[in-house]
């Protein structure tokens, strides 16, 4: 049996299931000291000084670090996707004489002890804040008056995107409409928060990092940018990662800060962020509204589109924080085939905690947008929101298709692969939509009101530049993979074992997967975008193609036949037609160990192969979300009945895995469409910042789920993979929108903003009579 | 801050110290015992991830103070778990795919535990209810209910 595409268990399951996980806190070293960090309480102040003489009386403190004892002109935070019209409102690594948002680091300190001992000593912190009006939303942000986050303007940066000329389109369209669509802020908030350890090693002069991450490769070229030191001085560990979901995808302060103070200390430093903190420090996402207008014509064809988006972005540029803002307008038009395009995205800065992506970025918006859009639209034409879709989607011989839209970091969008009517049939029927008016219908006799609701997506995913792939055979025939993608519960140990067993025809058992640790991993990229199967595992798949290869040569002589004749079967080497005579893995392996000649014609010890794989382009999935809902008109409740999705990330490794990943990204986007907001008030205030106010999907609000899988290999990778971690979060909060609205059509309820919680959609049906 | 003696017996094995008033039954666990299989994710009581059994009932270690468990039986993930042998709730999450990044895993395996000793066949519905108290942010559920479902098979309930 093939190993790739089998749903087998996974190899991480045992040790986690003993309790024998190590997660970032679970780690202990000798002579450990902890850290926390002192943090604004204002979401906009100057500050007049710091003094930190009543904490470092106490003898167990063994450091206080301020923006003053940072390195002098230590750069901000980068954001690498900037343009050159981008104002550069990076963030400092501890504030030095401002503060632009609550939980902002401006003090690390440092005691003898434990975590308790440190809150207990950093209360002792006095720091003395001068506090300034702030601006916590992107319309506050944009008036004349507003306070300024940093300087002249609030606004970074203006995108514009366009194809055709939607203006005169627009005007000569037979319909129109226009509306305000408003997605919410919210958050990955992963189960495990941030956590930091950091240890110096005097006697080499180099640093240890281990760090709650996905981007151990990216946080070491940092930590060696901020430190100065060479390579080979720094190391980051990224231990079992619970969970991410992109809060975790780039180097924060907190990093850099325990980074510099490491060799001053001498001791290891152990920081673990709080609930708290967390929804203060680690990165939010989504906050943006599209303001826009649409012309079509009498059979719901759609000709043209306006849009401008405003995205709330927070208090600094993190380190892609202009993801939402490019995707959320850019894939706006998803799988429809709409002429005339013209899109504005406006970034504007405000006193919050700034965004960076997080599964499923500017998507979410773009889809929830778009596929309210269509329903609007079919309703204004009287058709079927179906076949509204199908009179507006490509068909499946439009690919490769150029979008002729820019897009920062992925260069030009070109739709890989893919058939969206069949995606969209194939899910209709699974939702047995007929069925359902007709439930409808009766329901509506009683008095209950049911909906049903399409949400539509297309998603870049496999992004680049790049990732690294290594296997290695040993003598004992253990096969070791090496990979710069970096799990955070996705499974990459097994299903990247499946990739490297079902090439070299090994057994599964016999191969180990070794990720997060930059030593062990010369380079990498990390795990983000949907990318670690078709980026990661193309890598490791061409690394044991160059395994199969070299081993057929060495194996040529020892076998004493050609190459040409030989072939590698179930983890041996044999000659074709006579499989009698082979060779294992294993015996191959150990002809090229060192300490003996080489065969003729080989020219290297180890049997060792290492790819860098560099996607010629992105791959798009796509996928196809039927919710069905009842709301309850008297209170508001939505209550979920069904959700299905077909979905196509091309090729699986591993159907299991991929079923809990979309599953697991629809009760993201379910919290995105009913349940999630972080909110914050007039001042800046956070107000929700804990998991009693902020409300992630319990079991209770699930609905029944039916996941399908259609499968059209994309062309830009051997396996045909397209990347499936992300495209559940973005389909849901369309759907099930679409179903709300649709339950209250008759009502007249105007549903354009997540989330859809009981006074939102109530406030609705109030609007409507 | 003041001291005081307790005396825990934790996965069957007795153990005596010294502890402020205020360090928490998960800190106790997982500082002075190395028993990290107990993780803290909000710390006050509403994800249920630092799940454990105090007296054969759920508690939340976050919540409780080392000093309340004086005297009590508690059991963490570590003590279901005999040498390398997955209990039939471990083996269940594994073979259905009930997990991703694991972190709040132990927490469901002891809320199912106790469910389980309560109630050897529960229905889809009781199942629903009796982890309504566990928050998971990776699977979305589906093949948590999935991996009770086996694990009653598993331990020779269900009809």
């Amino acid at each position: 049996m093939s190993l790739f595409g089998a749903s087998i268990r996974r190899k991480e399951d045992p040790r986690l299931l003993r309790g024998d996980g190590r997660y970032l806190s679970d780690i202990k070293r000798h002579g450990m000291v902890h850290a926390v960090f002192v943090r604004s309480p204002h979401a906009h102040a100057l500050i007049r000084g710091i003094d930190s003489s009543a904490a470092t009386a106490d003898p167990r403190v063994v450091c206080v670090f301020t923006a003053n004892d940072l390195p002098a002109g230590l750069p901000p935070l980068p954001c690498i996707d900037a343009e050159e019209t981008t104002k550069p409102f990076n963030q400092p690594i501890l504030a030095a004489d401002k503060v632009r948002f609550v939980g902002e680091p401006v003090a690390l300190l440092v005691v003898e002890g434990d975590r308790y001992i440190a809150e207990d000593i950093a209360a002792l912190v006095d720091v003395d804040y001068e506090p300034l009006p702030a601006v916590a939303t992107a319309e506050a942000a944009m008036a004349p008056d507003a306070p300024l986050v940093h300087f002249e303007s609030n606004v970074v940066d203006v995108l514009e995107y366009s194809l055709g000329d939607a203006p005169a389109a627009l005007a000569a369209a037979p319909h129109t409409l226009s509306e305000r669509f408003v997605t919410q802020r919210y958050a990955g908030t992963p189960l495990e928060t941030r956590g930091v350890i950091v240890e110096w090693d005097e006697a080499r002069r180099g640093l240890t990092m281990w760090s709650s991450t996905q981007v151990p490769h990216s946080l070491k070229a940092t930590l060696v940018g901020y430190l100065g030191l060479p390579e080979n001085s720094v190391r980051v560990i990224a231990p079992d990662v619970g969970g991410a979901f992109g809060v975790k995808l780039q180097p924060y302060p907190e990093e850099i800060v325990l980074g510099l103070a490491a060799a001053q200390v001498g001791r290891p430093i152990k920081w673990v962020e709080d609930r708290y903190e967390h929804f203060l420090a680690s990165t939010h996402g989504r906050e943006q509204y599209h303001d826009v207008e649409v012309g079509y014509d009498d059979d719901g064809r759609i000709l043209a589109i306006h849009d401008h988006a405003v995205t709330n972005t927070g208090a600094y540029l993190q380190r892609l924080t202009l993801v939402e803002p490019f995707i959320g307008v850019s894939m706006l038009s998803g799988p429809y085939n709409i002429e005339h395009q013209q899109l504005v995205s406006t970034v504007v800065m405000t006193n919050t905690t700034p965004l960076n992506p997080f599964r499923g970025v500017g998507h979410v918006q773009a889809a929830f947008t778009m596929e309210r859009i269509v329903d609007l639209v079919a309703a204004a034409v009287g058709v079927d929101p179906g076949e509204v879709r199908r009179r507006n989607m490509f068909s499946a011989d439009v690919f490769p298709l150029h979008r002729g839209i820019g897009n920062v970091l992925a260069g030009d969008i070109i739709y890989d692969s893919g058939d969206y009517q069949e995606c969209l049939s194939r899910a209709l029927a699974a939702a047995e939509w007929d069925d359902f008016r007709r439930e409808q219908e009766s329901a509506r006799a009683d008095g209950r009101h049911l909906g049903i609701g399409i949400g539509f997506f297309v998603e870049e995913t496999g992004l680049g530049p790049y990732e690294s792939g290594r296997v290695r055979v040993e003598p004992s025939g253990q096969v070791i993979v090496f990979t710069g993608a970096c799990s955070s519960g996705q499974g990459h140990d097994t299903v990247l074992a499946q990739i490297t067993a079902d090439e070299l025809g090994v057994d599964f058992d016999d191969v180990v997967v070794v990720h997060g640790d930059t030593d062990l991993v010369a380079s990498g990229v990390g795990t983000y975008a949907s990318r670690s199967a078709p980026i990661g595992g193309t890598a490791v798949r061409n690394a044991a193609g160059s395994i199969k290869e070299q081993a057929i040569r060495i194996a040529a002589e020892m076998l004493e036949a050609s190459p040409q004749d030989l072939e590698l079967v179930d983890g041996e080497v044999r000659v074709k037609g006579s499989p009698a005579s082979s060779v294992s893995l294993a015996q191959v392996a150990g002809r090229v160990a060192p300490g003996q000649p080489l065969p003729e014609g080989v020219d290297n010890y180890t049997l060792d192969a290492t790819d860098i794989y560099h996607p010629p382009t992105n791959t798009f999935s796509y996928g196809c979300h039927i919710a069905t809902v009842e709301v309850d008109v008297d209170t508001g409740v939505v209550t979920l009945l069904r959700h299905v999705v077909v979905n196509d990330s091309g090729a699986l490794i591993n159907p299991l895995l991929v079923d809990g990943q979309v599953q697991g990204g629809v009760a993201l986007g379910i919290g995105g469409a009913l349940l999630e907001e972080i909110a914050y008030g007039e001042d800046g205030q956070p107000l929700n910042a804990n998991f009693m106010d902020y409300l992630v999907p319990a079991i209770g609000n699930m609905p029944e789920m039916m996941v399908e899988h259609m499968i059209v290999p994309t062309p830009l990778n051997a396996d045909g993979m397209k990347g499936a971690g992300e495209g559940g979060a973005v389909g849901a909060p369309a759907a099930i929108a679409n179903a709300v609205a649709d339950a209250l059509l008759s009502l007249g309820a105007k549903i354009t903003e997540t989330p859809l919680g009981p006074e939102t959609v109530y406030r609705a049906l109030q609007d409507a009579s | 801050m003041s001291e005081h003696a307790v005396t825990i017996n934790i996965n069957g094995v007795e153990r005596t110290d010294s502890v402020p008033a205020r360090l928490t039954l998960a800190d106790f666990l997982r500082e002075r015992l190395d028993l990290t299989a107990t993780h803290l994710a909000c710390e006050h009581g509403v994800c249920g991830v630092c799940t454990v059994l105090v007296d054969g009932e759920t508690a939340r270690a976050c919540l409780l103070l080392t000093v309340q468990a004086d005297g009590s039986e508690v059991t963490t993930l570590e003590g279901l778990t005999e040498g390398d042998e997955l209990g039939p709730i471990e083996q269940a999450f594994w073979a259905k795919h009930g997990m991703q990044c694991g972190f709040c895993t132990p927490g469901f395996v002891l809320t199912i535990a106790e469910m389980l000793d309560d109630n050897p066949n529960p229905t889809r519905e009781e199942i629903v209810e009796g982890l309504g108290g566990n928050l998971c942010r990776c699977t979305g559920y589906v093949k948590i209910i999935e991996a009770v479902e086996e694990a009653v098979s598993l331990r020779g309930g269900g009809a």
